[in-house]
């Protein structure tokens, strides 16, 4: 595979206007048919007119561009593109910290697409090399994910349909602060993994999904997943615990056994068994994190949801009691905690925010 | 040397003993949250005459709960990474050994990530699934123990050299398969993976558990300290000793099954916690001198102030937030390492 900057060079001078230029495409052509665009991390990359085939590597905007109707132009994706489930069937390249340049290169890619909190940097420098471009998103609120959402449509082509997609979600979202605009914000914890515990940082998108929920965590870090002590947990005694669910992975000590360990069992939250199970949608920077607020907000509100209560009582009073098994309630990591995959002791040490910084 | 009197070993301890003391009620003091020591002392008395209900506020309830299960943990761990270390580098003679240099950290992380993959998967209690990760680190452990054992051995006794290079190429090659399973199995429990290869003293453990770990050491402690004696004269060589009349291949795999076992269990419920196992000995045997009679009961006293104050400012230093405590004596341990190390040649 040393020679794999050639066959995109080719393919994009097959594209060139004037067949009679061919013999300095080479030269020129690229200059003639590519635009320049500035990405969200403030890059600026020379990219196709039309891109055809895209590669996706991270699992966010692998959902972003299905949901933008693009599924056919994505000719590749990371081992973690699990949603939706289409996305599994695609040529993957590997995980999203440690992908196959190789692999992404044999799929002659228009433009890849990375985010920065979870991508490294030494990919996009890699694919550059082989005049691959690339682009990153880096969204870090929930207006910022639409306002993404948004910008890879136009990117690709197609800004109409994610014109329509994003003020249907924001029709959503502003429907969803109306029903709690008149009840107080629930004070929660934000349980990433219990043991030890890690919960979330006020800059993280999470932290602003929470607040459209109608919910503020305790903790007010500006580390994105601070290692937090329970001590200060056990003294702002938070209403709720909230926990990303998953139906396949691995679990730390289950949400059932927390009652018996010391320090959990002094929260009342644990006491009253206060937690909120919210799908792992919450913990991806893409559209169905607002899914994951609406079903949020049901749990942490179910008095601004009063119609809808005896309806559907299972899926919208919480789990005050009911807890599934644990196997229902794995828990599973957000996105960036990916970044551990990472085969080298060098890239282990790194955090996910100073592993790409584009 | 000089004649070993039971006054001159309780003379040390009893030193010990009182800086650890004092230790444990600064790091009761200190922590995310604010308490007064007037608080403290009246909970700890209310604690000690059963009298639970007495402890009504909040923050007697932290520092009940959650401070003091976790400062016993870290006496507990250091204590037995040091009494490993000591030993360990008593019995390979080797200043460079540790408590992780036979692989037993190794195991215990590979057992503990195997836990967390079978975890789902298996339909269990939820008092056992609490278990399954500090379990599957033991089994972990236990498992490298024997195959080291097995590995090390030259004409069926324990042979130092062998057992030296035996532990380090079962290490490394746990480590291979950990870094296999990493990249191709497991995908979202990387945090927890984190904790094994870091050490962390912030889980807590179910009060059956603290028992068993308790008993345990008593018993691996022990088991090392009758062998104290025949350490010394094992440090002049082991022929020597032998002339002398110690049963070698009987001290090597009395002090080697301990001292694994020690560490197995401390890797088991905090991770992999460096640097404790190897300085603590050195400190000790510079300030005592190095007759294990005293060295092994003075070094657990040692690690267990170094880890108790280790783990108090990572609890403070950047409160509310924590730093594993591994990242906290990595990063005094070794400064400490080489100042103490060229102040002795100087």
């Amino acid at each position: 595979m040393f020679s794999t900057g050639s066959p995109s060079r080719a393919q994009t001078q097959s594209h060139a206007a004037t067949p009679a230029t061919a013999a300095t495409a080479a030269q020129i052509a690229p200059k003639s048919e590519t635009r320049e665009v500035i990405d969200e991390t403030g890059r600026s990359i020379r990219i196709p007119q039309s891109i055809h085939r895209v590669v996706s590597l991270a699992p966010s905007i692998t959902e972003t561009l299905y949901a933008l109707g693009l599924q056919d132009e994505l000719v590749g994706d990371t081992d973690y593109c699990d949603y939706p489930p289409d996305a599994q069937h695609k040529p993957k390249v590997g995980g999203a910290i440690n992908p196959s340049i190789e692999a992404i290169a044999a799929l002659h890619p228009d433009l890849v697409l990375v985010t920065k909190a979870l991508n490294r940097l030494d990919t996009v420098r890699a694919l550059a090399d082989l005049n691959i471009p690339s682009y990153a998103t880096d969204p870090h609120t929930v207006a910022e994910i639409l306002s993404s959402t948004q910008h890879l449509a136009e990117l690709l082509g197609v800004p109409e349909s994610g014109a329509a997609i994003v003020k249907d979600l924001q029709a959503r979202l502003a429907g969803t602060q109306q029903r709690l605009a008149s009840f107080p914000q629930r004070r929660v914890l934000f349980v990433v993994w219990p043991q030890p515990l890690i919960s979330i940082g006020k800059k993280t998108f999470i932290a602003d999904a929470l607040f459209y929920a109608g919910a503020t965590s305790i903790i007010d870090s500006s580390q994105d997943w601070p290692q937090v002590s329970l001590e200060e947990v056990v003294r702002q005694q938070p209403e709720f615990l909230v926990f990303a669910e998953s139906h396949a992975s691995e679990a730390p000590p289950g949400i059932d056994s927390l009652a018996n360990l010391p320090g959990w069992r002094v929260l009342d939250a644990v006491k009253n068994r206060h937690y909120a199970l919210v799908s792992d949608a919450v913990n991806r920077p893409a559209l169905r994190i607002v899914s994951a607020i609406e079903s949020l907000a049901k749990q942490l509100h179910p008095e601004a949801y009063p119609v809808a209560r005896g309806a559907e009582k299972d899926n919208l009073t919480g789990y005050h009691g009911t807890v599934p098994p644990l196997s229902a309630t794995a828990l599973r990591l957000p996105q960036s905690f990916l970044s551990f995959m990472a085969p080298s002791a060098e890239a282990l040490a790194s955090t996910p925010e100073h592993a790409c910084s584009l | 040397m000089q004649p070993l009197t039971l006054w001159r070993v309780l003379a040390r301890c009893g030193i010990l003993a009182v800086i650890l003391f004092v230790v444990v009620v600064v790091a009761l003091k200190f922590g995310a949250v604010q308490v007064s020591l007037w608080g403290l002392g009246r909970d700890l008395i209310s604690v000690i005459l059963h009298r639970t209900s007495a402890i009504s506020t909040d923050y007697g309830m932290i520092v009940i709960d959650i401070r003091l299960p976790r400062i016993l943990l870290a006496i507990f761990v250091g204590a037995a990474l040091s009494v490993a270390g000591t030993s360990f580098q008593a019995l390979l003679r080797n200043p460079l050994a540790d408590p992780y240099v036979l692989g037993v950290s190794s195991g215990a992380a590979l057992g503990a990530v195997l836990a967390l993959i079978v975890e789902p998967h298996i339909a269990l209690p939820p008092a056992v699934t609490a278990l399954l990760t500090p379990l599957g680190a033991f089994l972990g452990a236990a498992a490298t123990i024997a195959s080291v054992y097995v590995l090390g051995r030259r004409e069926g006794l324990l042979d130092t050299n062998t057992l030296l290079l035996a532990g380090i190429i079962t290490a490394s090659f746990l480590s291979a398969i950990i870094i296999f399973l990493m990249t191709t199995l497991v995908s979202r429990d990387l945090h927890g993976m984190q904790f094994w290869l870091m050490g962390d003293l912030s889980i807590a453990l179910q009060r059956n558990l603290r028992w068993i770990l308790g008993v345990t050491f008593a018993i691996a402690a022990a088991a090392i300290y009758t062998t104290a004696g025949d350490l010394n004269l094992l440090l002049s060589g082991e022929k020597e000793a032998m002339h002398l009349g110690v049963d070698v291949p009987r001290v090597r795999l009395v002090v080697y099954i301990a001292a694994s076992v020690l560490t197995g269990l401390a890797v088991s419920v905090s991770g992999a916690i460096g640097y404790i196992g190897l300085l603590v000995p050195h400190v000790m045997r510079w300030i005592f001198g190095s007759d294990h009679r005293i060295l092994i009961p003075t070094a657990a006293f040692g690690g267990a102030i170094a880890l108790v104050i280790a783990d108090t400012l990572a609890r403070t230093v950047v409160a509310p937030a924590e730093i594993p405590v591994g990242a906290m004596t990595a990063l005094a341990g070794a400064p400490l390492f080489i100042y103490l190390l060229r102040k002795r040649l100087a």
